[in-house]
């Protein structure tokens, strides 16, 4: 009884300091927002729409004109210059004005019509994968509907039907099934992990800054008299409050992303709130950790900050741990981000039991442990450390 | 006063200033770390993150229900490309799912029973493909991989079926018009090449503005009344000279940090590398004066110097996406391009990119280099303003 009324007295004095200090309030509420607007409204579009692109037509032939149509009608491409040469579309690719062109070469359509393989190019810039592949896609699209073209007319001519001339233009088909992003939404993929990254990177740093700050300006031994200098009771007040706005904080946000704008998951309630509950503790133990390895609010702080920014590249969901150098693979393990995306994306968005992934959710709670190795520390640096700016 | 004692003064002051920011840099371990160890150390990590490109041998379960040649023709197939592994025969949908479930595989080809029969048949043939979406390039592997090699047992069923006489007829059977697709300025369509001259820039604007507030924030702590500048030393006095000779400083440093980043680390990690050092260096000029100034406004928002750390740590993701290197900048909504505006690493990533990766000259980025150069000017004047402020209250609590 005498530990609850000691937590429930330090969660009022932190909530006070909450308060207080502006920085808090922008932490944990305005920055969250504005993150979560920014890469919903940043992504809305799913898939890159409407790219810019270029097309040198030598040919000027009726098929030519076609195929140039055709492209601007397709989803991702519109085509926006017609150049005379490809050194003028190269140099409009220099100045960011297209992501690709098609050069459909002088004599094509006849060449085509004879029988004689003609060659059509189509270059586009890798400087911007996402631009570049959906390009290239649709300009590969274009240059099968375009072989194809040829032999349909033939086909028809002598008598096939439609389903023949399938049959025959393509005689094995691929029947796709996008599992949990069947738009292959970008936001989808993309928002679902940068969010939670940029917010339990301000949890872990705003855990060692809560704690710093106590030894900055020398309130730390007040604190620890609340708790009869018992460290488990103080540090549990003080991170209650932390750990309860938080948790509103990241179901606001599920609940506007999975809710109202509907984002794909396959997995129960259960398992979003099982997750979140992980996810803040996990974070909030690294940042205590962080500052018990370093009892200084400075390092404390630029530690977590350089390994919360490493751990959004470290989590593997743009680039994958797989396609990592062996170390980096091993390392990947040190970041909790990385164990958050994997169990978020077996458990909430693809449904699959959490035993599979066990693995993660142990090093989730070790993770919430961690402070316990340095508690000893982060106490003596309350008691006995002087601050030095 | 004459005027050549006054500017000699002046020029004094700068240089004096200068040195004494400088001493507060390298006392002070946090500005060294962000200043120094930041743009020293992380291009390598990044660099050495992405250094594989693009991932290879995706693994993928087969289930294949027709147990004919052609089903086993097309899994060989798949599985000697180099972007998709065969790692397991499932028996049915179910095994396979429980492996995607266990991570062990990132998709499966269902291959029907009635694959072979159909293609015989001369009716269409259908191979399903599962993809687990968690990883987008994983995705692509997986269906790209499938996509290209049953357009290629297409074509080679066509070629059958035709009945030709020659070689020659053959090829113009399986493809009556050949396409070639050239990707550019990243021909192995990897990611590091991609990425990585954004992340690079941005490293050099974030390391500057870093050092800058923290070295803000700890002469505000260490200053009486919480100002940015000491009260009572006869050198600072003036607005102009405050900010040139702190510029000197984290220009120093700027340009250092600068060569390394944008000359020494693609050399090391053998990234595209098609810009000439003389264009480089007039866009790079720019932008390391623009992220100066930038540092120096913003860090007067700074009251803790743990502070501008919080600020721009969260920044630095938003910021990558408004330089349109993830998400294409044709898809960036107005008002978000309008607010990339307000930062020099959109229009310094966008720069560098185009002269360093695209080989792009100084003409045809004249349009970046321009506005790189009018956020100078601007930050410059807010910079002013702000120790204008600084340096009156410093005279009047001097006074007082």
């Amino acid at each position: 009884m005498k530990y609850i009324s000691q937590i429930f007295d330090i969660a009022l004095r932190e909530l006070n300091i909450l308060r207080k200090n502006r920085i808090y309030g922008f932490c944990m509420l305005v920055f969250p927002v504005l993150l979560v607007f920014f890469f919903t409204t940043m992504l809305d579009e799913g898939v890159p729409q409407d790219l810019p692109i270029g097309v040198v037509d030598q040919d000027n032939s009726a098929m030519s004109r076609g195929l140039v149509r055709t492209l601007d009608a397709m989803q991702n491409s519109r085509v926006e210059y017609r150049f005379a040469s490809v050194t003028e579309a190269r140099c409009a690719m220099q100045e960011g004005k297209v992501y690709a062109f098609l050069y459909i070469p002088k004599g094509t359509a006849s060449k085509l019509l004879a029988g004689r393989q003609p060659e059509i190019s189509f270059y586009y810039t890798m400087t911007c994968m996402t631009a570049g592949s959906m390009a290239s896609k649709d300009l590969k699209t274009l240059g099968t509907l375009g072989s194809a073209a040829v032999g349909q007319a033939m086909l028809s001519a002598k008598g096939a039907t439609p389903d023949q001339i399938k049959a025959a233009l393509q005689p094995v088909t691929i029947d796709a099934h996008m599992i949990a992003n069947p738009q292959s939404s970008y936001n989808y993929s993309l928002t679902t992990v940068f969010v939670p990254g940029i917010l339990m990177l301000f949890m872990a740093l705003l855990s060692a800054y809560a704690v710093g700050m106590e030894m900055k300006f020398d309130t730390g031994k007040e604190w620890l008299a609340r708790a009869d200098n018992n460290i488990v009771v103080a540090f549990l007040g003080k991170f209650l409050v932390h750990a309860l706005v938080f948790f509103f904080v990241i179901f606001v946000y599920q609940y506007y992303i999975f809710n109202v704008l509907h984002f794909p998951r396959l997995g129960g309630v259960w398992s979003i709130v099982r997750l979140t509950i992980l996810q803040v503790a996990s974070s909030l133990g690294f940042g205590a950790f962080a500052f018990g390895l370093m009892p200084s609010l400075r390092m404390s702080m630029s530690i977590s900050s350089l390994w919360s920014v490493l751990s959004i590249s470290m989590c593997g969901s743009a680039f994958p741990v797989a396609g990592m150098d062996p170390p980096l693979q091993a390392m990947s393990w040190l970041f909790p981000l990385r164990h958050y995306w994997m169990m978020y994306q077996a458990t909430v968005l693809n449904g699959f039991p959490v035993i599979d992934v066990w693995f993660h959710l142990v090093a989730l709670v070790a993770f919430t442990l961690l402070p316990w190795l340095v508690l000893r520390k982060i106490k003596n640096a309350m008691l006995n450390y002087v601050y030095i700016p | 006063m004459s005027i050549f004692r006054k500017l000699k003064e002046h020029f004094v002051d700068v240089l004096y200033i200068w040195r004494q920011e400088m001493k507060q840099v390298v006392m002070d371990e946090g500005v060294l770390m962000f200043l120094v160890v930041l743009p020293l150390g992380y291009p390598l990590l990044y660099s050495w993150i992405y250094n594989n490109e693009a991932l290879r041998e995706t693994p993928v379960a087969v289930v294949d229900q027709s147990h004919s040649a052609l089903s086993r023709q097309f899994i060989y197939d798949c599985d000697a490309t180099p972007d998709v592994h065969v790692k397991y025969y499932a028996q049915d949908l179910d095994e396979a799912r429980s492996l995607v479930s266990r991570q062990l595989v990132k998709g499966i080809y269902l291959i029907p029973s009635d694959f072979a029969d159909r293609v015989n048949r001369g009716e269409q043939a259908t191979v399903s493909v599962y993809c687990d979406m968690s990883l987008m390039l994983a995705y692509k592997s997986v269906y790209q991989t499938a996509m290209v090699e049953s357009m290629r047992l297409g074509a080679g069923i066509n070629i059958k079926r035709a009945g030709n006489y020659t070689k020659h007829e053959d090829a113009i059977t399986a493809q009556p018009l050949i396409v070639d697709g050239i990707a550019m300025y990243n021909p192995l369509g990897g990611y590091g090449s991609c990425v990585l001259p954004a992340v690079l820039m941005l490293i050099l604007q974030q390391a500057i503005a870093l050092g800058i507030g923290m070295s803000a924030g700890t002469a505000r702590e260490r200053n009486r009344n919480g100002l940015l500048i000491p009260d009572d030393d006869p050198h600072y006095r003036g607005a102009y000279r405050i900010v040139w000779g702190k510029a000197l400083c984290y220009g120093m440093i700027g340009a250092v940090a600068a060569a390394y980043i944008s000359m020494a680390i693609p050399h090391m990690f053998s990234f595209p590398q098609l810009g000439d050092w003389r264009t480089l260096l007039l866009m790079l000029l720019p932008y390391i004066m623009a992220s100066i100034f930038f540092g120096m406004t913003v860090s007067c928002l700074v009251r803790y110097r743990e502070n501008v750390m919080l600020l721009m740590v969260f920044v630095s993701v938003p910021l990558l996406f408004l330089t349109g290197v993830s998400w294409p900048q044709s898809s960036i909504p107005s008002y978000w391009q309008g607010v990339s505006w307000l930062f020099p690493s959109t229009f310094g990533v966008r720069a560098f990119i185009r002269a360093n990766s695209m080989g792009a000259t100084v003409s045809q980025i004249l349009p970046e280099i321009r506005i790189l150069w009018i956020q100078a000017a601007a930050y410059l004047g807010m910079a002013c303003l702000v120790y204008r402020y600084q340096f009156r209250m410093a005279r009047k609590y001097a006074n007082d």
